[in-house]
């Protein structure tokens, strides 16, 4: 049940990055495509091919979209941010395990709990830095350079990503715990994530 | 203890960490944080830094490349593209001997070309081609050692989110080294289709025959991958002619994928939420161990333990052929424990510097008076006829261009500083693929190559030992590859302008 409430949780926020990063992906390729036509325009006004037409057409604004670079930067940090929880709750995070597949059962269930519970730690210390980061960006007021939203903003987007991390991952920590104490396995591994 | 001395007791904390199974991430993360207080003197300082250093570490416009391409990988699945790339390959060459199974070495080239990573094409091309190996009577260690080497072949042809890390952490130009990578991936294709012909005929019962396959069904099968194509030629084409940059490119890559996958009914909303998850898992694993190492590497080099490494290094004065081979051997160790992206970030900081540091006589001052002074007179610069005469017998000498040359023929930047530009950037892009080339061979060497066990666990029946006796041919050449590689860096790096 309680499994169940924080799985769905992760996924919800694995979504969201998902659709965050799909908007940047068509957001950067309408710049793309903008920019292009942008440069015919140009070349159609100095070689005076249909001028009028393009001339109006710039005029209208098409071009690059101002400050994707920028959106790109926040977007694409909420989106990590966001992953982070899945992959804590699905064991993805990558590492080497020829040498304990030798030690007992009992000994990796606490090597695991140890493990988990100093996974914790890091990602709350994460989240805990990051909110006190967005707070002294709200009071310097800093904005971006093009389209002069305040940076805080992206952090306290992101924040949204790291506090669930921090709790999924103290969630996965007593879990662990009481697997150790106890020496049921409560949670399966799942396989390795794909890269 | 000094700093230095905590800089190198480092690393052997960080191995017993990772050799305890705490994430490669993670236990570079703890290894920098602590490393960080006992140089600071206290917590404060590596708190402050984590004040917004995750936040930049996320926030990278060049980093942003690596879900954009592991989305477009998973879309180039959804788009049943592995199958269209497997049956033009089939049509073509599945009648020979060992057909079959280059063909799907063959479409695992193609698949490689739109997707930058080795597990996704190991898992994506198995699903497709291990039910043809096994129906037209191919030897089970045989077909999953096949597309185990065949799966590394979507790192090692361009877009590869492995060469995008080593490109962002030794600061070279990604779309020079995706071109770089090119003729190593082909080379290394069509190694693989080798080692296959020898393979049947060395145990003929290893592989069953299939029948003909007409030829205007041949054609039919070979226009239905257009798709791959001009998504690969969109991509790496308009990334390396500067239409736009990686991450444009990586943007593009994506949205021409997905669509191609939404035309083809591959792309509904269950199949959605699935894209993201598998690149959600795989996005955070990747960016966590980034984070960890961008705070283990920041340690470092307040240590200076990496520039150390390196002075010591030259100072030893041994060839820095000798030099190369240690790290490739170590990379093929490590390789064999620990996953390529992990092995790269925690290494390449240490051994960059010293590669760097190192003379591989790549370009020499005369090739250089050579290739500006004929671009001059490739303009169409005109010039005294002696002088012209002078130039040219200097040039046919293979010698440097005197002060009056170079002054008639108007060049600019033939210097030191730029000569000594060009052939650091010559051995990045070079040791690049090299690290590249074997850190992949790590995921195909027994006993705990992870394309192994990712083939492994789709085909239960075949017990993984067999799939060991058949992959070692492939490593086999592998390795060959790697030697003529080293021995002829031109090889890697002809298609590269300097």
């Amino acid at each position: 049940m309680m499994h169940r409430f924080f799985l769905k949780l992760s996924q919800v926020f694995a979504y969201l990055g998902g659709l965050m990063l799909t908007l940047l992906v068509v957001m950067t390729c309408v710049s793309v495509v903008g920019r292009k036509l942008n440069d015919l325009l140009h070349d159609m006004v100095a070689d005076g091919n249909m001028a009028g037409l393009a001339q109006a057409l710039l005029d209208a604004n098409i071009g690059a979209i101002n400050g994707d670079f920028e959106l790109i930067e926040a977007g694409i940090a909420f989106s990590i941010f966001a992953f982070l929880p899945l992959c804590q709750i699905t064991n993805g995070h990558a590492s080497v395990d020829i040498f304990t597949s030798k030690l007992s059962a009992r000994t990796n269930r606490v090597l695991r709990a140890v493990i988990e519970v100093v996974f914790a730690m890091v990602l709350v210390l994460i989240a805990v830095q990051l909110s006190s980061g967005m707070f002294s960006k709200l009071r310097s007021g800093q904005t971006t350079f093009l389209l002069q939203f305040p940076v805080w903003w992206a952090y306290a987007l992101s924040l949204t990503g790291a506090v669930t991390a921090a709790i999924v991952a103290i969630y996965m920590a007593l879990i662990r715990i009481m697997e150790s104490l106890t020496g049921a396995t409560i949670l399966r591994d799942e396989m390795g994530a794909e890269h | 203890m000094s700093d230095l001395a905590i800089g190198i007791w480092s690393f052997p904390a960080l191995l017993v960490l990772i050799f305890l199974r705490v994430p490669i991430g993670l236990a570079m993360f703890v290894a920098g944080l602590v490393g960080l207080m006992l140089v600071g003197g206290g917590p404060l300082v590596p708190f402050a830094r984590l004040k917004s250093e995750t936040f930049t570490t996320f926030s990278s416009y060049s980093l942003s490349i690596v879900p954009m391409f592991l989305l477009m990988g998973h879309f180039a699945t959804l788009g049943g593209m592995s199958q269209a790339l497997f049956k033009a390959a089939q049509s073509w060459i599945g009648h020979r001997k060992g057909g079959v199974a280059m063909a799907a070495v063959g479409a695992c080239a193609g698949f490689g070309s739109i997707c930058g990573s080795s597990l996704a094409t190991a898992a994506t091309m198995s699903r497709v081609a291990l039910p043809e190996l096994r129906a037209y009577g191919y030897a089970g260690g045989f077909a999953t050692a096949t597309l185990a080497a065949g799966g590394t072949l979507g790192i090692l042809i361009p877009p590869s989110v492995v060469l995008v890390i080593y490109a962002i952490l030794t600061e070279q130009n990604i779309a020079k080294l995706f071109l770089a990578a090119f003729i190593p991936g082909l080379m290394a294709a069509l190694g693989y289709v080798l080692v296959i012909s020898l393979y049947v005929r060395l145990y003929p019962k290893s592989a069953g025959t299939r029948p003909r396959v007409p030829y205007g069904e041949r054609l039919k099968a070979l226009f239905a991958v257009w798709p791959v194509l001009m998504v690969f030629i969109t991509v790496v084409g308009g990334i390396y002619g500067g239409i736009f940059t990686p991450t444009e490119g990586a943007a593009v890559g994506a949205f021409g994928t997905g669509l191609i996958a939404w035309v083809n009914g591959g792309l509904n909303r269950s199949s959605l939420a699935e894209s993201f998850f598998v690149t959600a898992r795989s996005t955070a694993m990747i960016f966590f161990i980034v984070l960890g190492a961008a705070f283990y590497n920041g340690f470092l080099a307040l240590t200076q333990v990496p520039q150390e490494i390196a002075a010591w290094v030259g100072a030893l004065g041994v060839s820095p052929w000798l030099v190369l081979i240690l790290i490739l051997v170590f990379y093929l160790i490590l390789g064999c424990l620990m996953d390529s992206l992990s092995m790269i970030l925690l290494t390449i900081p240490i051994f960059w510097p010293v590669i760097q540091g190192l003379d591989f006589a790549m370009v020499t001052m005369a090739d250089l008076h050579a290739a500006r002074a004929a671009e001059a007179l490739a303009k169409g610069l005109s010039l005294a006829p002696d002088m012209l005469d002078s130039i040219q017998a200097t040039l046919a000498q293979g010698a440097e261009l005197t002060r009056e040359q170079i002054r008639a023929l108007g060049l600019r930047g033939v210097n030191e500083g730029a000569l000594t530009r060009i052939n650091i950037e010559q051995t990045a892009i070079w040791f690049g693929i090299l690290v590249l080339i074997v850190v992949e061979v790590g995921l195909i060497t027994p006993p705990v190559g992870m394309n192994l066990f990712i083939i492994n666990t789709m085909d239960r029946k075949t017990p993984i030992i067999e799939t060991y006796k058949a992959v070692m041919f492939f490593v086999a050449s592998d390795l060959i590859r790697v030697v003529i590689l080293v021995a002829f860096p031109a090889i890697t790096l002809f298609l590269i302008a300097w």
